[in-house]
């Protein structure tokens, strides 16, 4: 394909006080960038620093307080950014102990967390990448939620909504006061109603458009030809009709009336939905192998990217961190080749070059490998 | 700052309670307030006692007042026949600066919020239904004006449902796009209220 694409690019990055990076500054290229070095040096921080930009909020931890440098008070985050459609701008985060995060565009401050979400587009495959098959559903809801969200803001601004609601709602289910909760309960029934169509729909939509591309793109990695598939499980049949999803809604909170004021919380909605992926007809979770499971996750990961390029203005950013240790030759053919013909910027991390040697060039003009060593000290090694 | 007068601080706790004041500022009302001449700022405090000691609430509508009921309420010129529901005093502030509306209030005080512990019965809805079931002034229209969040929305459908009985024509204000603002500037859930609510051109 000779289309041109739109893409997102990080020119450089400033950490503050990141995790084990005190003073760190890096300038990237716009293809590949390469991260190696041994083990806890710093390197998944750099690519982390990226999405807790992309994201507010750290791939590796999930709490603020290990993200900032042990025994500090505060980290910054500082990138300048260059998007197609935007004239380049720069992109700050500065959190304090106490004050949390406050992100910025341009020195100017964004009123809300979720303002942030879906400006620069990112996409993250790290061996964490596991539990969305491996665990719950609420790490498949989770990959979901992420996803459409980065694409569609209203489809953010419903779930924060819901969540919302769905708090009110379990804190009158249990108050004890059951006058109130049949006076009221209904009223919170078509509160809950509005985002829950809105957030099934969107669910099933998006999934429709998704298949295709999971299909293509485990058919790509996998030289084994298994076909994966997924059943979208809600409290209704799956439409993107929102009045119909909306009174089936209404319907299921009336059959469990009884149920949901024994047990004082919410059983019906979107936040219970379940996302069944399949290996030709066998549910993965259950009877996937493990090397299935990361090469599903890698499939998903690949998936949430080539969906991207379809729908959104911009390429998304790729980090893709400690994935290529643990596969075999043939499957790292696969992933370079990929990323040789992403036209978005790429930033991996590895212990070291040896895997990629004759199959991505360093030496382009778009390709840089860099290294990071104690201290954290980073050099280029390409040219 | 070291402080040496435990006067001082204590009016500095006092201010440094109130909404939007950092102790910073506190420190620096209370410097200000302390130049200040004697008749001054004995006109200020005043005003603070007056406010718990000589307002009331309305006995009918429950807006703030110094003679119940309010001015509002008894004023001929007004249509008793339509009632708007409101959250708070402030809210009828806002709407009288239009000098659009020509009928009466009623101050619900609150909305529902369980996470909050406030219920339908500490807010004033009863009194609401109990003016819409007054036989000698009949109300023929009842205007919902509450916030368009959860809670606002929730309080009106809960309204809305304990009036339907009644004789009366219940409504609410438009919510959308405010006047003079350039679509871009709009958020994003404005903007989708306004779609949901769109009429025919
Ligand atoms: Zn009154």
């Amino acid at each position: 394909m000779s289309l041109y694409f739109l893409v997102m690019i990080i020119s450089n990055i400033s950490l503050k006080n990141f995790r084990n990076h005190t003073d760190t500054h890096v300038s990237f290229k716009d293809g590949i960038n390469l991260i190696t070095g041994p083990n806890g040096v710093g390197k998944t921080n750099l690519v982390d620093a990226i999405h807790y930009l992309c994201m507010s909020k750290s791939f590796v931890t999930a709490s603020d307080s290990y993200v900032v440098k042990q025994g500090e008070s505060s980290f910054e985050i500082h990138a300048n950014i260059a998007g197609s459609l935007r004239q380049p701008f720069n992109l700050s985060c500065i959190w304090n102990r106490g004050e949390g995060k406050k992100f910025f565009v341009n020195d100017s401050p964004l009123d809300k967390l979720s303002d942030l979400i879906g400006t620069v587009p990112v996409v993250v495959l790290c061996p964490e990448d596991k539990k969305i098959t491996n665990e719950g559903p609420a790490e498949r809801r989770a990959f979901l939620d992420a996803m459409i969200s980065q694409y569609s803001k209203n489809y953010l601004a419903d779930l924060i909504d819901y969540r919302k609601i769905l708090r009110q709602r379990n804190s009158l289910l249990s108050s004890g006061n059951t006058r109130n909760i049949f006076a009221m309960i209904e009223a919170w029934d078509h509160q809950l109603a509005g985002p829950t169509a809105r957030i099934v729909a969107k669910r099933h939509r998006v999934l429709l458009d998704f298949a295709t591309h999971l299909e293509d793109n485990y058919a790509q990695i996998s030289n084994i030809r298994l076909k994966p598939t997924f059943e979208y499980k809600t409290f209704c049949e799956p439409t993107d009709e929102e009045e119909a999803i909306k009174s089936a809604f209404l319907k299921k909170l009336e059959e469990n009336r009884e149920k949901e004021m024994e047990r004082q919380l919410t059983l019906v909605g979107p936040h219970r939905d379940e996302l069944v992926f399949l290996l030709d007809g066998m549910e993965i979770r259950k009877f996937g192998s493990q090397g299935q499971h990361r090469l599903f996750a890698l499939a998903l990961k690949m998936s949430q990217l080539t969906w991207y390029y379809d729908i959104m203005d911009d390429l998304p950013i790729f980090l893709l961190d400690d994935v290529f240790g643990d596969l075999d030759p043939q499957k790292i053919q696969v992933l370079t080749n990929f990323l040789n013909n992403h036209d978005g910027q790429t930033f991996i991390t590895s212990a070291n070059i040896s895997p990629f040697n004759g199959l991505i060039d360093f030496n382009s003009d778009k390709n840089q490998s860099l290294s990071v060593s104690a201290g954290p000290e980073i050099s280029g090694s390409s040219n | 700052m070291q402080i040496t007068s435990e006067t001082l601080e204590r009016a500095i706790e006092e201010l440094a309670k109130l909404p939007g004041m950092g102790r910073k500022t506190a420190q620096r009302l209370a410097m200000h307030l302390l130049k200040r001449e004697k008749a001054e700022v004995h006109r200020l405090a005043d005003a603070i006692k007056d406010l718990k000691e000589k307002i009331l609430y309305c006995e009918s509508c429950f807006n703030v007042t110094d003679h119940s009921p309010c001015s509002i309420c008894r004023s001929p010129k007004r249509d008793q026949s339509v009632i708007c529901v409101v959250e708070d005093t402030r809210d009828v502030y806002v709407i009288e600066k239009t000098g659009e509306f020509r009928g009466m209030y009623h101050v619900l005080g609150g909305v529902i919020s369980p996470l909050d512990s406030i219920g339908p019965d500490d807010v004033r809805i009863k009194e609401l239904v109990s003016r819409v079931n007054k036989q000698d002034a009949p109300v023929q229209e009842i205007i919902l004006a509450l916030n368009p969040d959860a809670e606002g929305e929730a309080t009106s459908f809960y309204i809305n449902k304990l009036l339907k009985p009644f004789d009366v024509r219940i409504t609410r204000i438009a919510h959308g796009i405010p006047m003079g603002t350039e679509l871009e500037f709009i958020d994003e859930a404005t903007l989708s209220r306004a779609f949901n609510g769109r009429n025919t051109f």
